[in-house]
């Protein structure tokens, strides 16, 4: 799921807290964006967004930290409204619907596991590539 | 790119295995979820019903109820509906009106009962209130209308009167959402056909109060929370049609015209 890489170039020291940061930033949005989901990708999109113009280095993981955090946002929204519809009473309680939440649950810890792996190593200047994230990343963000 | 697209797709397949395998464990019996609404959804209907009881006057005469009960425990009997877990409650007001509680509680008044011409009628009545039970459109509608955090507040005596009050008005005067009351009309016709009693006297109930209606509105609770009567009725007579039926008697000969003289001594008496 997570390989270790050769980047293209040998990032400096100043690239390697920001890219760091990066993952850190939508740890934090995690945290706290557990129950609206929106928050984690508008925390991830803001430091993408501040470092666009950044170096390659910081700009890759900023991407991978963003498109991961994309899909994430999918599946939350939707435990999110289903929860809300629970609530509201147009949906019961259901197996289908526990089980959703424990499957969500289980993929937030992956991500949440791979993110903290993920922003130790970038700040060690360990590149590290997400299996299809980092594809996806390679074939987005260009030097 | 194929690359990509395949490990896109083996992703996906992954999140939906996983979903699909969780979804095959007994989560709600392993939470004892059921168990846990049940309890709530009683404690709720009892402090609900306690709240009708202080203002309203239960009929309890044997001969009275007997003969309502012989009618609940037909459709019962021959829908799989457990008799025992309906409470059954007869209100003498002259308003004509029915209503289903949380926690099973069924609801007649004297006027609905007085209104009805037969037993078929009152069956009717009976098997569409008890189709909103076994639906659980009763609890669908408190949610919506209440909230769940003021429901389950109530059931653990922490709110006060009047949100039990409004929650009481809210299924007594107020109706369910038009395709509720569909659903509700169509499964109560299958209740009948079941028990052997005929839903066009069910239809003709309705037709016949929506027509009566301008003259004595305010007793017309069940119709004026039940709209456009006339309409139910024409499904409710499509629904039915092809349908084959061999009617059963539920009452002895003269037990429904004793009904009422019982029901009409009551109302001289109170």
């Amino acid at each position: 799921m997570i390989s270790i890489k050769r980047f293209v170039y040998e990032p400096g020291e100043h690239e390697l807290e920001k890219a760091s940061n990066s993952y850190v930033m939508s740890l934090v949005a995690i945290i706290g964006g557990l129950p609206f989901p929106i928050i984690n990708l508008i925390a991830t999109l803001a430091f993408y967004v501040g470092n666009r113009k950044g170096t390659y280095y910081v700009r890759w993981h900023c991407m991978q930290a963003l498109l991961s955090q994309f899909s994430v946002f999918l599946v939350n929204t939707v435990g999110f409204w289903w929860t809300i519809s629970v609530i509201l009473g147009y949906e019961s309680i259901s197996n289908q619907y526990i089980a959703y939440l424990f499957t969500i649950l289980l993929f937030n810890a992956a991500e949440f596991l791979g993110t903290i792996f993920t922003a130790i190593k970038a700040r060690k200047g360990v590149h590290v590539e997400w299996w299809f994230y980092g594809d996806l990343t390679n074939l987005i963000c260009k030097p | 790119m194929r690359k990509l697209i395949i490990q896109g797709t083996g992703m996906v397949a992954v999140f939906l295995f996983t979903w699909f395998a969780l979804s095959e464990v007994n989560w709600m019996s392993i939470f004892k979820v059921e168990k846990l609404t049940k309890a709530t959804e009683e404690k709720l209907g009892k402090t609900i019903w306690d709240w009708f009881n202080h203002s309203e006057k239960e009929i309890k005469d044997s001969e009275i109820f007997n003969t309502v009960d012989s009618l609940l425990t037909r459709v019962c009997a021959s829908n799989d509906i457990y008799r025992d877990q309906v409470e059954l409650h007869i209100v003498s007001n002259a308003e004509v009106n029915a209503f289903a509680l949380p926690g099973n509680h069924l609801v007649l008044y004297s006027g609905l009962i007085n209104s009805a011409e037969n037993e078929s009628e009152l069956s009717g009545v009976i098997a569409h209130e008890l189709a909103h039970i076994e639906m659980e459109h009763v609890m669908k509608k408190l949610v919506k209308e209440v909230g769940l955090s003021v429901l389950i507040s109530m059931s653990t005596g922490n709110s006060g009167g009047e949100i039990v009050k409004e929650a009481a008005k809210l299924l007594s005067s107020t109706a369910y959402d038009r395709k509720l009351e569909k659903e509700a009309d169509l499964r109560a016709v299958d209740y009948l056909i079941n028990a052997g009693i005929e839903p066009i006297h069910f239809a003709n109930f309705l037709s016949r109060l929506s027509e009566t209606q301008p003259d004595i509105e305010t007793h017309l609770e069940w119709i004026s929370t039940h709209p456009e009567s006339q309409r139910r009725a024409d499904y409710i007579n499509s629904y039915r049609e092809g349908k084959p039926l061999e009617e059963v008697p539920v009452l002895a000969n003269g037990t429904w015209m004793r009904l009422k003289e019982y029901l009409n001594n009551l109302d001289d008496n109170f």
